[in-house]
């Protein structure tokens, strides 16, 4: 009987844990502890970005990471859509020492960086859409 | 690279099955459900992903039947996945077998919820960890 207790006991909170991280995974949201007191693009010098953009997405990924993949393909068919967006891909492996100034979890985190490389939201997770061609005409 | 939707439906399968190891714990159904679940984590894990019995018969019977866009992902996160698995049921049946069955439905419910989440909500842990250890990593590293 205890057995089916702890069943039942995991069931229920992997539930509620589940719907928790999905409903917050992918939110394009604009951090309240302010940290971006300094460009992104000092933070990533190497960094291939578009200088004409006036809105940069720049996303971290890993290898081996499906939602990485995604996150890529919908940020390239917005850059197709939106003119003034445009978008970088970083290795978070090959930049740790970046992914801990920047306070980067996960993969895929995509930050949304303004002309002169500050940062006004980020998505930690496969965004939407809808919500990445909000963010961004909301600051061309 | 796999059709993505595999290893969702082995995990389908696992979640129930690791259940009915806990469950049945005490008993000898259980172990045996227990020792059948932990070959099929290693099958996985230490064979590859083809050799997995829930994905053969996701190959087999499933997917045939399917219809929509395959999601196409690489094999390494899933094969990951499988040697987690196989880590938590090793442990749960040795822990039976010097008669600690209350430890290993423990270390069993880690195993299920792992299984479920991954079910249920196609929750990556490869993409979750993964980072998470490179950091610490990191860490350890800029100390020195």
């Amino acid at each position: 009987m205890t057995e089916v207790i702890i069943v039942v006991v995991v069931l229920v909170l992997a539930t509620i844990a589940g719907i928790v991280m999905k409903s917050r995974s992918g939110r394009v949201h604009q951090r309240l502890a302010d940290i971006a007191d300094q460009s992104i693009f000092s933070v990533l010098p190497d960094a291939q970005v578009d200088p004409t953009a006036r809105v940069t997405a720049i996303q971290f990924s890993s290898a081996f990471c499906q939602p990485c993949r995604a996150t890529r393909v919908i940020l390239d068919d917005v850059a197709q859509m939106v003119d003034g967006f445009a978008h970088v891909d970083i290795d978070a492996e090959s930049h740790l020492e970046q992914i801990r100034t920047l306070d980067i979890r996960k993969t895929p985190t995509v930050i949304f960086v303004d002309a002169g490389g500050m940062e006004f939201a980020r998505a930690s997770g496969q965004p939407r859409k809808a919500d990445v061609i909000a963010t961004v005409a909301d600051h061309l | 690279m796999i059709d993505a939707r595999g290893p969702r439906f082995g995990a389908a399968i696992s979640t129930v099955v690791l259940a009915g190891a806990i469950v049945l714990i005490d008993t000898p159904v259980g172990m045996g459900i227990l020792v059948w679940q932990t070959i099929v984590f290693a099958l996985g894990a230490l064979v590859g992903l083809r050799a997995q019995p829930y994905g053969i018969l996701y190959r087999r019977m499933v997917q045939p039947r399917l219809r929509g866009p395959v999601v196409v992902e690489s094999a390494a996160p899933p094969r990951f996945a499988q040697a987690v698995g196989l880590g938590f049921t090793a442990t749960g049946l040795f822990l039976v077998i010097v008669g600690a069955p209350f430890a290993a439905s423990m270390v069993l419910a880690c195993a299920f919820a792992a299984a479920f989440l991954n079910a249920a909500f196609n929750f990556c842990l490869g993409c979750e960890m993964y980072l998470s250890v490179a950091r610490v990593r990191a860490g350890i590293g800029a100390r020195r």
